[in-house]
C-alpha cells in the first residue's frame, strides 16, 4: 500500500508522468489511490518495473467502460490509466496490417482506417470508447463474431510489458506464424493479469461492398419454430455474418416489435447480398414478419445495439449485471428461453441477445440488487446444467463480492495460477481480478 | 490388463510399458522394428527411440505417460510422422507414443457444426466423412491425405486453403490433453467458445508436443461453399506477378486461396506426374480461388482478371470445368514432391513476410541461389506471404548437406529481416531452433520457456525442440563479448 512518502517519491522519479491522487469511492470499484497516466511505452515499462520493485499493486485502465467486469478490491494502489497511450503505429495498407497504441479508442481506429477501405473485423460494445487494449485484454466481441472471428482469430502479434517491465513481443507483423509458442493467444482475454498490453497488430480485411440486416420476428414466441429455421438457415449455403435471437424485450426497444426476432445480417459485393436475402424470404415461416435495413440505416442500428449494455461509464440508478453465457450452438435458443422465466419469477427485466452461430449470449438483467443476484444465480445453474459457463461482465463492486463472478475453479485452474505465477510472482497486476482470484 | 504379446528383452522398462498397452504388435522395441521411427518428415537428422507403443485409448496414454515420468524416462507423441521440421524425432532416445490406433471419428454434430475426433484420425477422411451433407473440415495441409489431426493441432498446421479460412487453431474448440504428469484434462468442454480463464486452446495449438499430449479433438465444420471458381495467370516477370498478388488483396477481394510458383518450381511440376502444360519460360504462375455465394463469384473473377491484366499478365482464364481445377490444384499439392523429377534430394523452407515484401525477398533468395551454387525453387502461399523455399541438392556430394542447411537459413533470415517470421505452417521442431534468435529476443524465449515449464517441468515430454539450446546460447553470449 502506497504511504506518503511513497508518493512524493512516484512524484520524484516521474516528473513527466501525469499523476493524480484519488480519494473518491466509485461504485464499480476497480480504482487506485493514485492514477498515473503515461503517454510512451518506456514510460509504462519503467513505472511497472518500479511498482514491480516496490511491490505496488495496479489496475489497468483504458477508458472505463470494462470497469465493471471482475475485480474484488475496491482499491489497489495505483489505477494505471492508458487513455493517453494512444495512436496508429504503423500500417501497411498493402499488407493490410495495422499496429496501434493500446489506449486507442476502436472508433478511432475504424475512422482512420475508412478512407483505405479497410477496417478491424471485430464489433466490441461501446466503440466509440472501448479501447482496443482492453477489447483484446477482455476478448470482447459481438454478433458478428460468426463470420470474422474474434480477437484470438485477428491479433497476430502483440507488445506486451511484463510486471518487471520487460518488453515481450508475442507473434509478429504477418498473417501466418507458428514460430514458437501462440504467446498472443496467452494474453487475449487475460483481463490483464499477466502483462500490460502496449502494442497491438491487427489484421485488417476490406470494408464490404454492400451490408444488410434481415429481422424475422415470430408472433407466437414458438421457440421450436425458430429452431427448426435457425437450421435451416444454417444448413443452407448462405453465408450470414450474424445470426443472432433477440429477446421480445431487446427486439422491442431496438426494431419496436416485442417479438422474439432472428437478427441475420449479411456483408458482400451486392448480387450476394440480394441473393441471400432472396435465400430468407423464400423460407421464412408464415406469420412471421420480415423487416430489412440496408447499407446507412444497417449502420445506424448497429450503432444503437453496440450501445444497448450499460458499462461501465454509463450512470444507472438501477442495480445492473450484464451476463456473458457460452454454450453449445443452438442451446442458446433453451438459454434464452429459459431465462425469460427466470425474469419473471426473480421480479427481473433481462434483456437478452445470442448467436446460433457461436453459442455465445449476452444479457442485461436489472432489478433489486437481491433479485439480481438471485436471477444470476439461477441463469448460471441453467448454463452450467447444459455444459456451458455464465460470466459477470458488469456488476457494482458491492455486489461482486457477493456474485462469484467468474464461476467455479476449473479442474485445471492449478495451470492458470502456475502461469500467473511465472510472469507475475508478486502478483502486481490487476490482482483479484481473474478467475478462481487470480 | 496382461499383454498377450511376448516380450524378448530384459529391459524392465520395457517389460513395464508392454503391460500397459494390450494387443499385438502394441510395443516396438528391436532396433530392426524401430528404424522405421528414427527421423519423421525432416530427414537429415536421425536417432532410434528406445521404444514405439501403440496405446488406443486415453487412459493407456496416460499410463505410459505416468510410468515415463516416474521413471525419468523421456517420451513424445507422434502421429503419422509427415512433420517437416523434426518434431517428431526423438532425439534423446525417448518412448516414442504413437498415436496412430487413436483412430475413431467419435461424433459429428452438424446442427452445431462441430466433430469429435480422435488424435490419429486423418485430417482428409474428416472431410470426406462429411461431405455427402455438404460440410467440410477447412485446414487443408498437402499432407492432408495422410497426416493426423492429433499432428495438425500440435503444429497448428495451415494449408492452400487458410488464407481465408484459416489455420487449425481457428478450429480447435476443445481438447482432451495429457498432461506430462498423466493427469487427464478436458479443455473447451463440449466445443463451448471463451470459457473462462487463460486461453490454454490457443496455446497448446501448435505448442508442436511440448506441453501434453492431445488425446481428444473437437473441431468446427463448415458448410461447402456455394461456388468456387479457379483462375490461373502466367507472368513474364516475377515482379508482376506479386504485384498482381497484393492488388488483387487490395481491391477487396479475400480469396480462398492465392498460390504462387516460380520457373524452377515450374519445371519440377511439369517434368513431375501431374504436369498440366504451364510455359517454361515464364517466371511467375499465379493460381487465385474465390469461392463463396454464387452470385458474387463472377464479379470477383472479372476483377481478378483485370488486376492481373493491368500487371502485364501473359495469359490469365478461369478453369473451365472440375476436371481442370482439379488437374491445376493436383499440380500445385504435390509440388514439393515434384523437386525429386529434377534433384536427387531438396530441403523445404517455410518463412513468412509481409505480402508488399515479395519482389524484394525472392531478390534476395535468388542471390542465396547463386552463392551457395544451389537451385532454389520458390512455392508460395503468396495470399498470406508464406514463402516456401526448396533447396535443391544431391546428400552425395559431400559438404552439400551442410550447404543446402545452410542455404535455407539464410532465405528465413531474408524473411526475418523484411519484418516476417521463420515458419507459418511446418513449425521450428529440431530444424529452425537456431532461427527462432532471429525473431525472438533472449527474454522473449525465456518467457516461452517459462510458460513450458508449468506444463512440462521435468522436460521429458518432447525435450530439446523448438527453442535454441541454452548451452549454444552462453556460447553466442561469449562470443559477442569477446
Amino acid at each position: 500500500m502506497i504511504i506518503d512518502e511513497g508518493l512524493s517519491e512516484i512524484k520524484a522519479y516521474f516528473k513527466e508522468l501525469q499523476l493524480i491522487e484519488e480519494d473518491q469511492h466509485h461504485p464499480l470499484g476497480n480504482s487506485g489511490r493514485v492514477r498515473v497516466s503515461p503517454k510512451t511505452e518506456e514510460e509504462i515499462s519503467s513505472f511497472l518495473s518500479y511498482a514491480n520493485t516496490k511491490g505496488h499493486s495496479l489496475f489497468i485502465m483504458g477508458n472505463g467502460t470494462k470497469r465493471g467486469y471482475g475485480g474484488l478490491l475496491e482499491k489497489a494502489d495505483i489505477l494505471l490509466s492508458l487513455a493517453q497511450y494512444t495512436g496508429i503505429v504503423e500500417h501497411n495498407p498493402g499488407d493490410m496490417t495495422l499496429t496501434v497504441k493500446a489506449g486507442t479508442s476502436f472508433q478511432e481506429i475504424q475512422n482512420y482506417l475508412a478512407p483505405y477501405n479497410q477496417k478491424i473485423p471485430l464489433d466490441p460494445f461501446y466503440p466509440n470508447h472501448a479501447t482496443i487494449g482492453g477489447i483484446i485484454s477482455a476478448n470482447d466481441s459481438g454478433p458478428k463474431r460468426l463470420g470474422y472471428g474474434s480477437a484470438r482469430d485477428n491479433v497476430i502479434g502483440l507488445r506486451m510489458v511484463y510486471p518487471d517491465g520487460t518488453l515481450i513481443t508475442s507473434g509478429g507483423k504477418v498473417v501466418k506464424n507458428v514460430a514458437g509458442y501462440d504467446m498472443n493467444k496467452l494474453f487475449i482475454g487475460a483481463m490483464g493479469t499477466l502483462g500490460v498490453v502496449s502494442q497491438v497488430t491487427l489484421k485488417l480485411r476490406p470494408i464490404p461492398k454492400y451490408e444488410s440486416i434481415l429481422f424475422v420476428a415470430f408472433p407466437e414466441n414458438n421457440l421450436e419454430e425458430i429452431q427448426s429455421f435457425a437450421v435451416k438457415v444454417l444448413d443452407s449455403m448462405i453465408e450470414p455474418i450474424s445470426l443472432e435471437i433477440l429477446t421480445p424485450t431487446l427486439a422491442g426497444r431496438l426494431t419496436n416489435n416485442n417479438q422474439y426476432t432472428l437478427l441475420i445480417s449479411f456483408e458482400d459485393v451486392k448480387s450476394s447480398v440480394h441473393y441471400q436475402e432472396e435465400v430468407i424470404r423464400s423460407i421464412t415461416p408464415e406469420k412471421t414478419t420480415l423487416t430489412s435495413l440496408s447499407q446507412n440505416e444497417a449502420t445506424i442500428f448497429w450503432d444503437r445495439f453496440y450501445h444497448q449494455q450499460p458499462n461501465g461509464i454509463t450512470n444507472s440508478s438501477s442495480t445492473v449485471a450484464v451476463l456473458k453465457i457460452g454454450v453449445t450452438n443452438l442451446d442458446v435458443i433453451k438459454i434464452v428461453k429459459e431465462t425469460e422465466l427466470i425474469g419473471d419469477s426473480c421480479h427481473v427485466s433481462i434483456e437478452a441477445h445470442g448467436s446460433l452461430g457461436t453459442g455465445l449470449c449476452q444479457m442485461t438483467i436489472r432489478g433489486a440488487s437481491d433479485d439480481v443476484v438471485f436471477a444470476i444465480k439461477k441463469i448460471r445453474e441453467i448454463a452450467v446444467h447444459r455444459g456451458g459457463y455464465a460470466i459477470v461482465k458488469h456488476l457494482p463492486f458491492s455486489l461482486r463480492k457477493i456474485v462469484n463472478v467468474w464461476g467455479d475453479k476449473s479442474p485445471y485452474h492449478f495451470l492458470f495460477e502456475g502461469i500467473k505465477q511465472k510472469i507475475d510472482h508478486n502478483q502486481i497486476l490487476n490482482p483479484s481480478r481473474f478467475v478462481g482470484g487470480i | 490388463m496382461m499383454s498377450v504379446i511376448r516380450i524378448d528383452t530384459t529391459d524392465k522398462h520395457i517389460i513395464n510399458l508392454a503391460s500397459i498397452v494390450s494387443g499385438a504388435r502394441s510395443i516396438l522395441y528391436k532396433k530392426v522394428d524401430l528404424l522405421a521411427y528414427d527421423c519423421d518428415g525432416f530427414t537429415i537428422h536421425k536417432h532410434l527411440p528406445k521404444a514405439v507403443v501403440f496405446p488406443k485409448n486415453t487412459a493407456e496414454v496416460s499410463q505410459i505417460v505416468k510410468y515415463c515420468s516416474e521413471n525419468k524416462l523421456p517420451f513424445l507423441a507422434r502421429g503419422a510422422g509427415t512433420g517437416l521440421s523434426g518434431g517428431a524425432i526423438p532425439i534423446n532416445g525417448e518412448v516414442i507414443i504413437s498415436m496412430v490406433r487413436m483412430k475413431k471419428l467419435i461424433s459429428v454434430d452438424l446442427e452445431n457444426r462441430q466433430a469429435v475426433v480422435e488424435p490419429g484420425f486423418v485430417n482428409l477422411k474428416l472431410t470426406n466423412s462429411i461431405s455427402d451433407k455438404g460440410y467440410y473440415y477447412a485446414p487443408d495441409p498437402s499432407s492432408q491425405y495422410c497426416c493426423t489431426i492429433g499432428g495438425n493441432v500440435a503444429e497448428n498446421a495451415g494449408g492452400a486453403h487458410c488464407l481465408k479460412y484459416g489455420v487449425t487453431t481457428n478450429h480447435i474448440l476443445g481438447l482432451e490433453v495429457v498432461l506430462p504428469n498423466g493427469e487427464i484434462i478436458e479443455i473447451g468442454k463440449n466445443g463451448v467458445l471463451d470459457e473462462p480463464g487463460y486461453d490454454l486452446l490457443g496455446l497448446l495449438t501448435g505448442s508442436e508436443g511440448t506441453l501434453g499430449i492431445v488425446t481428444k479433438i473437437t473441431v468446427r465444420i463448415l458448410k461447402n461453399p456455394e461456388g468456387k471458381q479457379t483462375v490461373l495467370a502466367y507472368f513474364d516477370r516475377v515482379e508482376d506477378g506479386s504485384q498482381a498478388v497484393s492488388d488483387i488483396i487490395s481491391a477487396g477481394i479475400v480469396p480462398a486461396a492465392l498460390e504462387m510458383m516460380d520457373k524452377t518450381a515450374i519445371e519440377a511440376v511439369e517434368a513431375a506426374a501431374f504436369p498440366v502444360g504451364h510455359p517454361k519460360d515464364i517466371e511467375a504462375v499465379l493460381l487465385i480461388e474465390v469461392d463463396g455465394i454464387a452470385a458474387g463469384i463472377d464479379e470477383q473473377i472479372n476483377q481478378i482478371v483485370k488486376v492481373c491484366k493491368k500487371r502485364n499478365v501473359r495469359e490469365v482464364r478461369a478453369a473451365k470445368d472440375e476436371e481442370e481445377r482439379g488437374r491445376w490444384w493436383a499440380n500445385r499439392k504435390t509440388g514439393f514432391g515434384a523437386m525429386g523429377a529434377i534433384s536427387p534430394d531438396y530441403l523445404v523452407q517455410d518463412g513468412v513476410i509481409p505480402r508488399s515484401k515479395l519482389p524484394e525477398v525472392l531478390r534476395k533468395i535468388a542471390q542465396i541461389s547463386g552463392e551457395s551454387g544451389l537451385r532454389i525453387a520458390n512455392i508460395f502461399h503468396a495470399g498470406d506471404g508464406n514463402l516456401h523455399p526448396l533447396v535443391l541438392f544431391d546428400a552425395r556430394k559431400p559438404g552439400e548437406i551442410e550447404k543446402a542447411l545452410e542455404a535455407g537459413s539464410q532465405c528465413l533470415k531474408a524473411c526475418a529481416d523484411v519484418g516476417g517470421t521463420i515458419t507459418g505452417e511446418h513449425g521450428v521442431g529440431i530444424e529452425k531452433r537456431e532461427e527462432m534468435r532471429f525473431v525472438f529476443k533472449e527474454e522473449e524465449i525465456l518467457a516461452q520457456t517459462n510458460i513450458r515449464e508449468v506444463f512440462n517441468p521435468d522436460n521429458l515430454l518432447n525435450a530439446g525442440k523448438l527453442f535454441p539450446t541454452p548451452g549454444r546460447c552462453v556460447e553466442i553470449k561469449k562470443e559477442m563479448k569477446a
